[in-house]
């Protein structure tokens, strides 16, 4: 039952966060032959600097439709999106909903409590991740086009992996403090601040949430980037220990 | 042979900070009892619950609930399986419709009773259908009160469970709960500073005041014991000072000494005898009396 707890209370940012990643995702798949028009339209930027390369780079990629995908979808669109709702799925729980002390009477541990919230959260984050990225599948036929699921299904994967880190952030979050806009505001602050960090970045090396969250290397060369996952679903399992450990020695 | 005790606490202490809670707090809830809990505002009884309940952790000190200590995590799931809780802001999820909670408490516990759940509904007019943000604040403790008392428990546990209610609301609760406890075998802790609930349904209270008991034991016995002394004297009532054991509160006024004893009344008359008193009176003394000197001779 605290799974449906869990669902109750997480259902409707899960639903709409869903609506919203298909819209986006869906969207981005029909504006495709429009920007192809566009496109030759547009003569070759003269911008210089490091803005002229990202500039001419973002249109070269979007002559090609796997590239206007990522760099539209999965390195944009779906990562921006997407962090929002892994944060929004992770706020809340035990010390915001205004019924702790009843949670706490039942016959369950706190550490029993904080697992059903964190599987029932990454589980509504996966579906986030990965049913947008089929529908691009799904959808690119509409527009002739053709993008294979185990490349969306790969995209998608690497999407939820790096986002549980801002889900698992915002569920320690949740735990230090009492209310639900510290807790988001806080975790979305630094979200925002990791990626201007990689915007500054040199782009040919580093590694960076965003660029394992966009699967840029599995873009590029075919290499998923297991190194970036694996730092990531470590990051997040010591998130989730520490949101554990603090909400075992808080007094209600 | 004395009944075994399911809560007990010894020397209990619990600080927030600079702020101490708990002082020491010592009780003894003896299997089968109603047991209040009684203090001012502040006084200890509501972290003293959640320490009981493992909703908040001890600084020192030891609290077992059927023999088992509060702050184990594990040992904490049993005593919650065994014992049924109402809070004080009687906090559900608002979300959830009467039906649902329902449900998902009954979940929880392999022996609810769905029989007095039935009743309970039936009883306190409990809308299935209605979300519980829709309810009333006296209909919020019925139902909360529903929950506590389907769970099968051995122990009940409220935290003041007339709180907020208008007395019609409040003898309601009361009655319900003394008519469950009259037919299934349970201990009952609550905690209250509405004094006129402990008398109706307690048998033995304590009496707590800034974190430590201050008296505790049966209500009879205390009734019992408890006196009110006054000597009238002549003149100004005389400076003295008493020897005999139970004296809890003096107080001279003009002609006046008033003693407030737990016990051993005969002594202490006798003792002030010797002063030459021109009356001296013994009276009983309601536990509203007993509770309002205590805690001032705690200040």
């Amino acid at each position: 039952m605290l799974w449906y707890k869990s669902w109750l209370e997480t259902r409707w940012r899960f639903l709409i966060g869903l609506a919203l990643l298909l819209c986006s995702a869906g969207a981005m798949v029909l504006t495709y032959p429009r920007l192809q028009a566009l496109l030759s339209h547009i003569p070759e930027p003269q911008l210089g600097g490091a803005l002229g390369e990202r500039v001419r780079e973002a249109i070269e990629l979007s002559r090609e439709y796997r590239g206007f995908v990522w760099a539209q979808g999965f390195s944009q669109n779906l990562a921006q999106l997407g962090t929002l709702f892994a944060v929004l799925l992770g706020t809340g729980g035990l010390l915001s909903g205004g019924a702790a002390l009843f949670t706490l009477s039942l016959p369950a541990t706190r550490r029993d409590l904080l697992r059903v919230r964190a599987a029932a959260g990454l589980a509504e984050w996966l579906l986030l991740a990965l049913v947008p990225s089929l529908l691009i599948s799904l959808m690119s036929p509409v527009i002739g086009e053709s993008y294979g699921v185990v490349t969306a299904l790969a995209h998608g994967l690497c999407l939820f992996v790096a986002g549980a880190v801002f889900f698992s952030l915002a569920m320690l979050l949740s735990t230090l403090f009492t209310d639900v806009w510290r807790p988001l505001l806080t975790a979305i602050a630094i979200a925002a601040f990791l990626a201007l960090l990689e915007q500054l970045a040199p782009r040919d090396g580093g590694w960076g949430i965003y660029r394992v969250m966009s699967g840029e290397s599995y873009f590029r060369s075919g290499a998923m980037p297991w190194a970036g996952l694996a730092a990531s679903a470590a990051a997040s399992v010591a998130l989730l220990y520490a949101a554990a450990v603090n909400l075992e020695r808080r007094d209600f | 042979m004395a009944d075994p005790l399911v809560i007990e606490t010894s020397d209990l202490r619990k600080r927030y900070g600079a702020a101490e809670a708990l002082r020491g707090l010592a009780l003894a809830v003896p299997k089968g009892s109603i047991f209040g809990f009684l203090g001012r505002n502040g006084a200890g009884k509501t972290t003293t619950i959640k320490i009981l309940l493992g909703m908040a952790h001890a600084s020192g000190g030891d609290a077992r609930v059927f023999g088992l200590p509060a702050g184990s995590p594990a040992a904490g799931v049993e005593i919650r399986r065994r014992t049924g809780f109402a809070g004080e802001e009687k906090d559900l999820y608002d979300y959830m419709t009467v039906a649902e909670i329902v449900r998902f408490t009954a979940a929880f516990y392999p022996r609810w009773r769905r029989d007095l759940e039935q009743r309970y509904r039936r009883a306190f007019d409990l809308p299935a259908d209605r979300k519980v943000k829709a309810l009333s604040r006296g209909m919020r403790t019925k139902l909360a009160l529903l929950l506590a008392l389907s769970r099968g428990a051995e122990l009940l546990v409220l935290d003041e469970p007339t709180s907020g209610l208008d007395p019609a609301a409040s003898e309601e609760v009361l009655q319900a709960l003394v008519s469950h406890v009259g037919s299934e075998e349970m201990t009952v802790f609550f905690s209250s500073h509405q004094i006129a609930d402990v008398e109706q349904i307690a048998d033995r209270i304590a009496i707590v005041d800034r974190g430590r008991t201050v008296v505790a034991g049966s209500l009879d016995d205390m009734r019992a014991s408890y006196r009110r002394i006054q000597f009238v004297f002549a003149g100004d009532a005389p400076e003295m000072t008493f020897r005999a054991p139970g004296v809890v509160r003096t107080h001279r006024q003009g002609r006046v000494w008033s003693v407030l004893a737990s016990g051993g009344a005969d002594a202490i008359v006798e003792e002030a005898r010797a002063l030459h008193p021109v009356s001296v009176d013994v009276m009983p003394v309601a536990l509203k009396d007993i509770f309002l000197e205590t805690v001032a001779a705690e200040d």
